[in-house]
């Protein structure tokens, strides 16, 4: 297959926007002073080039996150704990509460154009709306909505919240470790934004891209957990110490399945290189989760933990520990500590686009991309946009998980890590293996390899989610006593 | 790990309610607990004897704020017994509906409580929604939402409204439609099975020993239902069956069973609600007016020296007794109470809870003080 290019190459233009700068510039200095500057053109625009890129990748995040944080994390989350459940949830993404929020925005299109979806929307509404009869609680500020009606409603909530926390009084906790108190916040923060540097997000867009970057990108995903038991040591309070211990405990047993999950896709894509486990997934014409499912599906489970979500948060469990290992933090290292949890949940969840759903390719980039005029159409979507539903995609499973499971227990999860994902993550490991040696051609895969690995997953999912008898699993059941009238006290 | 003593509360998540539980833990394992009672103490008891006997009811209500009506209630069982007061049936029927409804509300407000406790916020807001049916129809009879003031000595305060029963039918229909929703999300859930089975075990001989009743002593396998083993009201003319549950294990009941028991009997009670509906003399579609010889009936206001009244009585967390002295008040006219005891279940049972969670971890301390129920405005009085 030939490997389209990705016309948004802002690596290069950027690349020759500065050498053509430093061009003129040193060819101007150079006769103008006489200098010899021309030698340290490439050296300059180099150092140029990256630091644009550093800050380019990281406003692309900053500008993706707020919509994830906001839609998805309130929104989605708010809907399936609401009134119907998953169903309505995504028309109530953008119809709002009651269906009647968002300001109706579909008035304030000019001349007319938005009555027809105003219609629509009463109608279904009407149908199948979550308008109560009797409104017992009104929300007086639908305070998730602020920003302009209907491009990005309640996205400025966020810089509302930012500012509130700019306020705050910064305190630390009397006989605290200060320097280490002060230095945690530092160690998690700035490890999560060096991930970023290191993920792609198209093909010619990224700010590193060194041969190892699958490893570089987990060595320094480790480096948060070290900050989060430095903080819960530091704080001199309890909790924070049993939060930051039971971080400890639960990363060594969930990063050792993660990690040879990710060797398990390296194995079948041969290379540790990020973009080139990507190009693999495409150059050979089936994304990894069909490959094999069952690593998706550790290393989901995993990267849940590893981002410290439910069901897996005991070290901020909030039932036992208040908020765990930052009970003791406040104001801005507050909001940047949770600046960073959803940074490196972002990172997690474009880790798995990356991994596992084909990174910034098109899905069906073969099959819809060779229909004449929709698959030129379809391949110049940018692999910026792709990633970013990929991502998104992927955050709302987190938050779906979030919003159905309960919290389990630290050694539970001790004893889920030990004798159930880190089994699976080397048969798993083995799968890979013999993928890549005994099936894979070199080429592309045979679409039955894909399809009878599916096929035999989901059917064994589904059986193993099976319960052989509903009545078994519980042996005991309510007892039904004799009817109370009939009852004569003292007889028994 | 060395051990060291941890205070949560009077302000922490797990107590629902400020009272203070010090736990010794050795790492994550609890090794000794502590509770520390009587933070939102008000003097009930001492306020109720300056007051006259309808004043009372009132502050009975706020007993318990998460189930005003069964206290209101209780408190008028053991007045009308002091009073040697006669209620009409049709009132009876009426003070059964009422009261089912709030233990409906009650155990949905625990059901909702419970689930933060184990991690899920989403049951919480489901089980919110729906007590919100019960507490619309409660404010249909009360007039408020919380603390109702509904029961007077004699009768009830106000008859069934016009249209009451239909709406409580639809509503008890939908709600018995949701329960197995709510079975759904928690039965099937292994991490909520993990999470209740097999912790905080306690005996039946242990919890009969120490006092402990209602739901968490049926889910101890032990049939001890007030209202089934001493019917006082009309229970032994309404169709149902008191659930209890019996444990699996020889170590008693664990959190699951204390579930089980309050799922079951929020579907008993409401069983119990469509039958009074039904079974109520006069009909549920008429309504009579207030004073109604029906509704009320005209109670003695003083009790002489000596005299002393007591009831017993199902609330939604166990057996709550009223003991009442008669011929309190100026010169000894009997207006006042000379002395009110109030028996809470949830006093006697929080000293065992936290005894019961040693040995168990950290993460399980709300998960086994959740499942108990603890409500610390009846606990402090």
């Amino acid at each position: 297959m030939i490997l389209m290019g990705d016309w948004l190459d802002i690596n290069g233009w950027v690349k020759s926007g500065w050498s053509a700068l430093f061009d003129a510039l040193f060819t101007f200095l150079d006769s103008t002073f006489d200098t010899t500057l021309m030698d340290w053109h490439g050296g300059f625009s180099n150092a140029a080039y990256l630091f644009s890129m550093c800050a380019i990748t990281f406003t692309l995040i900053m500008l993706t996150l707020p919509i994830v944080v906001l839609w998805t994390e309130r929104k989605f989350i708010a809907r399936l704990m609401d009134h119907r459940g998953a169903t309505t949830t995504l028309r109530s993404l953008w119809v709002g509460e009651r269906g009647v929020t968002a300001g109706e925005w579909w008035n304030m299109v000019p001349f007319g154009l938005g009555k027809p979806i105003g219609y629509v929307v009463k109608k279904l509404n009407k149908i199948a709306g979550n308008r109560s009869s009797i409104p017992a609680v009104d929300r007086a500020n639908d305070r998730s909505w602020h920003g302009v009606p209907f491009l990005f409603p309640g996205f400025f909530q966020n810089l509302a919240d930012g500012a509130k926390f700019l306020t705050k009084e910064h305190m630390v906790p009397a006989k605290a470790d200060k320097w280490i108190f002060e230095l945690a916040p530092f160690l998690i923060i700035s490890s999560t934004v060096v991930i970023l540097g290191f993920l792609p997000f198209g093909e010619n867009i990224y700010a590193a891209n060194p041969e190892l970057s699958v490893l570089f990108a987990f060595a320094v995903f480790g480096v948060a957990p070290l900050g989060v038991f430095f903080a819960g040591w530091s704080s001199n309070n309890k909790y924070t110490l049993l939060g930051g211990i039971r971080s400890a405990a639960q990363l060594t047993a969930y990063e050792i399945p993660l990690l040879i999950t990710v060797l398990a896709v390296c194995v079948l894509s041969g290379s540790l290189n990020l973009i080139e486990v990507i190009n693999f997934q495409h150059q050979s014409g089936s994304w990894n989760i069909f490959l094999l499912p069952l690593g998706g599906m550790l290393f989901l489970i995993t990267m849940v933990a590893e981002v410290e979500r439910i069901p897996f948060d005991m070290p901020e469990a909030e039932a036992e520990l208040v908020e765990g290992w930052w009970t003791e933090y406040g104001g801005l290292r507050w909001g940047l500590l949770f600046a960073a949890e959803y940074l490196r949940c972002y990172a997690a969840c474009i880790l798995m686009a990356h991994f596992f759903l084909g990174g910034f390719y098109a899905p069906f980039a073969s099959t819809i991309g060779s229909i004449p005029y929709l698959g030129t159409a379809w391949l110049a979507i940018p692999g910026l946009i792709w990633v970013v539903l990929k991502a998104w995609f992927i955050f709302a499973l987190f938050v779906w998980a979030r919003a159905a499971l309960p919290r389990i227990r630290t050694d539970q999860i001790l004893e889920f890590g030990w004798r159930y994902l880190l089994p699976l993550s080397m048969v798993n490991l083995v799968m890979a293996f013999a993928l890549r040696l005994y099936v894979y051609d070199g080429a592309e895969w045979s679409i039955f390899v894909p399809l009878i690995i599916t096929v035999i997953g989901i059917t064994l999912f589904v059986i193993l989610s099976i319960d052989e008898d509903p009545e078994a699993k519980r042996p005991s059941h309510t007892v039904t006593m004799q009817p109370a009238g009939k009852h004569v006290p003292g007889e028994d | 790990m060395a051990q060291m003593w941890i205070t949560m509360g009077p302000q922490h998540p797990m107590t629902h309610g400020l009272w203070t539980l010090r736990v010794k833990v050795d790492g994550e394992t609890v090794v000794d607990t502590d509770p520390e009672l009587g933070f939102i103490h008000r003097g009930v008891e001492k306020i109720c004897e300056a007051r006259n006997y309808t004043q009372i009811t009132p502050y009975c209500d706020r007993l318990c704020y998460a189930s005003a009506m069964t206290w209101a209630q209780s408190y008028v069982y053991a007045a009308e017994n002091l009073l040697d007061a006669e209620v009409p049936e049709r009132a009876e029927y009426i003070r059964l509906i009422a009261v089912e409804m709030q233990r409906v509300a009650s155990h949905l407000m625990w059901l909702g409580a419970y689930c933060p406790d184990v991690g899920n916020l989403t049951v919480f807001v489901y089980c919110i929604r729906d007590r919100e049916m019960f507490l619309d129809l409660l404010q249909e009879l009360g007039g408020s939402r919380m603390h109702y003031n509904y029961p007077r000595i004699g009768g009830v305060k106000r008859d069934l409204p016009m249209g009451f029963a239909a709406r409580a039918r639809a509503k008890i229909e939908l709600f018995l439609q949701r329960m197995k929703e709510y079975e759904m999300f928690l039965d099937e859930s292994t991490i909520f099975l993990v999470r209740t089975q097999g912790v905080g075990y306690c005996t039946a001989e242990d919890m009969v020993n120490a006092g402990v009743t209602g739901p968490n002593l049926r889910a101890g396998g032990v049939n001890y239902d007030v209202r089934w083993a001493h019917p006082y009201s009309v229970y032994d003319q309404v169709d149902w069956t008191a659930s209890v549950e019996k444990p699996t294990s020889v170590k008693g009941a664990d959190c699951y069973d204390r579930y089980r028991v309050r799922m079951t009997e929020m579907i008993e009670s409401c069983r119990m609600i469509l039958d009074a509906l039904d079974k109520i003399p006069g009909g549920a579609e008429t309504h009579y007016e207030k004073e109604d010889p029906m509704i009320y009936k005209k109670a003695p206001i003083r009790a002489p020296e000596g005299t002393t009244g007591f009831h017993h009585f199902e609330d939604s967390r166990g057996e709550s007794m009223f003991y009442l002295v008669g011929g309190g008040g100026k010169k000894g006219r009997g207006e006042y109470p000379y002395r009110i005891s109030i028996r809470s279940p949830m006093f006697i049972t929080i000293p065992f809870v936290a005894k019961t969670m040693i040995g168990y971890k950290v993460a399980d301390i709300p998960a086994i003080m959740g499942s108990f129920d603890p409500c610390i405005g009846e606990t402090d009085r």
